[in-house]
């Protein structure tokens, strides 16, 4: 695989349009990732910009833009859109197919992950996340990503994937690599080893299926009555493995982030957790506010966009932080009101690529809450928090979150 | 009231079932919207009228009791 992190100034671009932004990098001082985004709102930088950085890609900073990103794939596929550029990048199923061909795998998916089957993994979402979080309560503190964001997520991919919970720490370690590594030796080997792991997989599901998202993937027929291709299996498996974790725990890690530091917040939740539609309606507010994912788009053909000339091959970023604080669309945006009734957060996306995992992920994150809040009184940031545990990219987020609480 | 459902529109979201589920479910294949009763009572009005302003896809909609307002 060939990285291009040259930087790119294509003369298609006028230099109005042309603003210097490195979506990975997050200045010293800056303590929450998402504020490179709204830094460049709050500078009046245009709506529609490009910058030369990690390849050289556009940026869209208004609602309506960012979900005509998501919708319109016949200027915005999904199609090998890496930032900075990867080829050749494994076309991942569905979410890298543009329709109508996604249609295949999505549908295949579709029902292992509609509001009726997430439902019925509550019971062991719930005894999941007591489990995790009964382990170290007593401790009066925690290193919140590490004990819980990056282990609740991982447990249930091996939960969905029918695997056993001695593999957790193997599971791990290889997700840790491939989100946080930046050497190109490293990665490559490592996504080397996840096909292999995903292989040794789908065969074992093949020969012994069982109630599992691996084993339904694997055992799937097409209209002809055939197996998918086995690329089209491993990569779908792929997509699984990569899209529910670091989004999740990074999305944990913002909202304990937050909580510690409010405890008018802490105490709304605490007085809602036998109501509900009212805790729900919290969570998609910190949904809202708390959007880790960048997402990408690769324009199709030479067009015009909203009288912008673009090129065929030329990257999109979709900030989701950024639409959810359109005041165009949300009342008083950089106001966290956990009781805002209309709320049309793009935190999944929209569109045919709709996050698919999008309710397993809402359900995990406030199921995840109801159970601390059961377990552990008001609790804080603790005062010895590491330097540096920030960083920006696809996913936003933090490597280190110590907590503490009395006990 | 009367509340219309795009079923192409629709990605599953299932933001009106979450708030209102006495009119809005969900189907198990794909997860869209499925209308459980057209004709919302006017007790539920104000529930159902919030879901349909909080899907993200503009796949619902309002219309008027009795005017086979479908199209």
């Amino acid at each position: 695989m060939t990285l291009h992190f040259q930087p790119s100034s294509p003369d298609h671009v006028p230099a109005e349009l042309m603003i210097d932004f490195d979506m990975f990098h997050i200045p010293d001082g800056v303590n929450d990732p998402v504020e490179i985004w709204h830094d460049l709102v709050r500078r009046g930088v245009p709506k529609i910009f490009y910058t030369p950085r990690n390849g050289g890609h556009w940026v869209f900073l208004n609602y309506d833009d960012i979900v005509e990103g998501y919708r319109n794939h016949a200027i915005f596929s999904t199609y090998q859109t890496p930032v900075p550029p990867i080829e050749p990048f494994p076309v991942v199923q569905p979410q890298g197919v543009d329709p109508p061909a996604h249609n295949v795998f999505r549908r295949l998916l579709a029902p292992m992950f509609t509001p009726i089957a997430v439902r019925g993994m509550v019971g062991e979402l719930e005894r999941r996340a007591a489990t995790l979080i009964d382990g170290f309560a007593a401790q009066g503190q925690c290193d919140f990503i590490t004990d819980f964001a990056e282990r609740y997520p991982t447990g249930t991919f091996l939960y969905l994937f029918g695997l056993p919970e001695d593999r957790l720490d193997e599971f791990l370690a290889l997700a840790n690599t491939f989100f946080r590594s930046t050497d190109p030796a490293a990665r490559a080997q490592n996504i080397t080893e996840i096909y292999a792991l995903l292989d040794t997989l789908f065969r074992q599901k093949e020969r012994e299926p069982g109630n599992d998202i691996a084993s339904a993937i694997v055992n799937a027929r097409d209209d002809a009555g055939n197996q998918h291709p086995w690329e089209d299996i491993l990569n779908c498996g792929f997509l699984l493995f990569v899209a529910g974790l670091d989004t999740v725990t990074n999305t944990l890690a913002y909202v304990w982030r937050y909580l510690a530091t409010t405890p008018a917040a802490q105490q709304h939740f605490r007085e809602r957790l036998d109501d509900p539609d009212a805790f729900l309606r919290a969570i998609e507010e910190l949904m809202r506010i708390n959007a880790v994912s960048n997402l990408f788009r690769r324009v199709t053909h030479d067009c015009e966009y909203k009288g912008v000339a673009m090129r065929r091959n030329d990257r999109v970023v979709l900030p989701n932080t950024v639409a959810n604080r359109d005041p165009r669309v949300f009342r008083d945006p950089q106001v966290i009101d956990l009781d805002r009734e209309v709320n049309v957060h793009l935190t999944f996306g929209v569109g045919p690529h709709r996050c698919i995992g999008s309710l397993l992920a809402k359900r995990e994150v406030m199921v995840s809450l109801q159970q601390w809040l059961r377990r552990i009184p008001a609790f804080e940031l603790a005062d010895d928090q590491p330097a540096g545990s920030v960083f920006g990219g696809s996913v936003m987020g933090f490597t280190a979150l110590r907590l503490r609480w009395d006990v | 009231m009367r509340v219309i459902a795009n079923r192409d529109l629709c990605q599953g979201h299932a933001r009106c079932e979450d708030l209102c589920h006495e009119v809005f479910a969900t189907d198990a294949i794909e997860g869209k919207v499925v209308i459980v009763q057209a004709d919302v009572p006017t007790a539920l009005e104000d529930k159902a009228r919030l879901a349909v302003r909080n899907c993200p896809e503009g796949a619902l909609r309002v219309g008027r009791s009795g005017k086979g307002d479908d199209a």
